[in-house]
């Protein structure tokens, strides 16, 4: 069985609980560690178990404010995720090799996205595209339907450019996490294949947290 | 009086059960959770959707204090997947937070309820 990560969660101080009360919880339902990522806010306090990776989810309101704010955190934090929404901030992004995640690219309602261009830096720059599942499990009717298209927007960009993709609970309480199977049956509703979600849920995870690509930028050999 | 349909075994339909977890912030009703899976798998999949994914809650038990429910359900046997998405997008009923997941799947109801075996979440 692959060892499972969930790249995106957010816990106390940005909200109510606990790292290691998520942590329980994702190892219950299967998964090998998460990786806490408060928006513009790092976990400072010594985590007692390793399964825990401190990360940081960068929020910018202009590239001059994301490229600041990435030389502040680069180095300090073993995993750097950008929010991303509006078009000129995920280009930012992905065109920084610092950059390990976009998370949301097509915001957290269906709003944003890349282009051709932007994927292809991903690509290059080993930026991972986020594919925000938690978005799905919130929305219902036209709100969902939107979410879904633009996210199989962006798998065939993702197909096409060979970007590495990751699936994310985005999780803000323990009842927002969901079960590595359950995660992959709702990629699947995009358009993802099995091993693909499979694979964005162990290999790519895994990889970006010894920092695979960035040493070698060999996306092709994934 | 209900008549008994007999179809013979090799034409009868099949089907999988699906042994699954049900973690709350409060005591979940029975019936306010198939109401919850209902409405979830209309809205994914629609009317034809949810004709073809036949779910039916076949048992439905409440645990100690605090460790929310188990129960099995049972769905055609080619639409496990459709099923566990639908139980995934469920994030609150009346009110209370809750995550589903999926525990086991078997073709009966004794493989889905036994202990050991794969009882992993593959």
């Amino acid at each position: 069985m692959p060892t499972f990560f969930d790249l995106n969660v957010h816990a106390y101080p940005e909200t109510d609980v606990q790292a290691e009360d998520l942590l329980r919880v994702a190892r219950r339902y299967g998964f090998a560690g998460i990786a806490i990522t408060n928006h513009d806010l790092v976990v400072h306090e010594e985590l007692k178990s390793p399964f825990i990776v401190r990360g940081v989810e960068i929020r910018a309101h202009s590239v001059l404010e994301l490229k600041r704010k990435v030389t502040h955190y680069w180095g300090k934090v073993p995993l750097l995720a950008v929010h991303g929404g509006p078009d000129k901030l995920n280009r930012a992004a992905v065109e920084d090799a610092r950059v390990d995640i976009l998370a949301h690219p097509c915001g957290e309602r269906g709003e944003g996205g890349l282009n051709h261009v932007s994927m292809r830096y991903a690509a290059e720059n080993g930026v991972a595209i986020d594919f925000n599942v938690g978005a799905l499990i919130h929305t219902r009717g036209g709100e969902r339907a939107r979410i879904l298209s633009s996210m199989q927007e962006q798998l065939k960009l993702v197909r096409k450019y060979k970007a590495p993709m990751i699936l994310t609970s985005n999780a803000y309480s323990i009842y927002d996490i969901r079960a590595p199977r359950e995660m992959i049956a709702l990629a699947t509703l995009f358009g993802m294949s099995k091993d693909e979600a499979t694979r964005a849920l162990s290999e790519i995870p895994r990889g970006l947290l010894e920092k695979r690509w960035k040493r070698e930028r060999e996306v092709e050999r994934l | 009086m209900k008549v008994m349909r007999y179809v013979p075994p090799s034409l009868r339909e099949r089907r999988r059960y699906l042994l699954f977890e049900l973690m709350g912030e409060r005591e979940i009703d029975k019936r306010a959770l198939l109401k919850e899976l209902g409405d979830s798998i209309h809205s994914l999949y629609g009317d034809v959707g949810a004709s073809e994914i036949k779910l039916r809650l076949i048992r439905y038990h409440t645990r100690k204090e605090g460790e929310g429910v188990v129960g099995v359900l049972r769905c055609a046997h080619d639409r496990v997947e459709e099923v566990r998405a639908s139980l995934a997008c469920i994030h609150s009923i009346t009110d209370a937070r809750v995550s589903i997941r999926v525990i086991k799947t078997s073709g009966t109801i004794r493989g889905a309820t036994r202990h050991g075996g794969n009882a992993a979440s593959r």
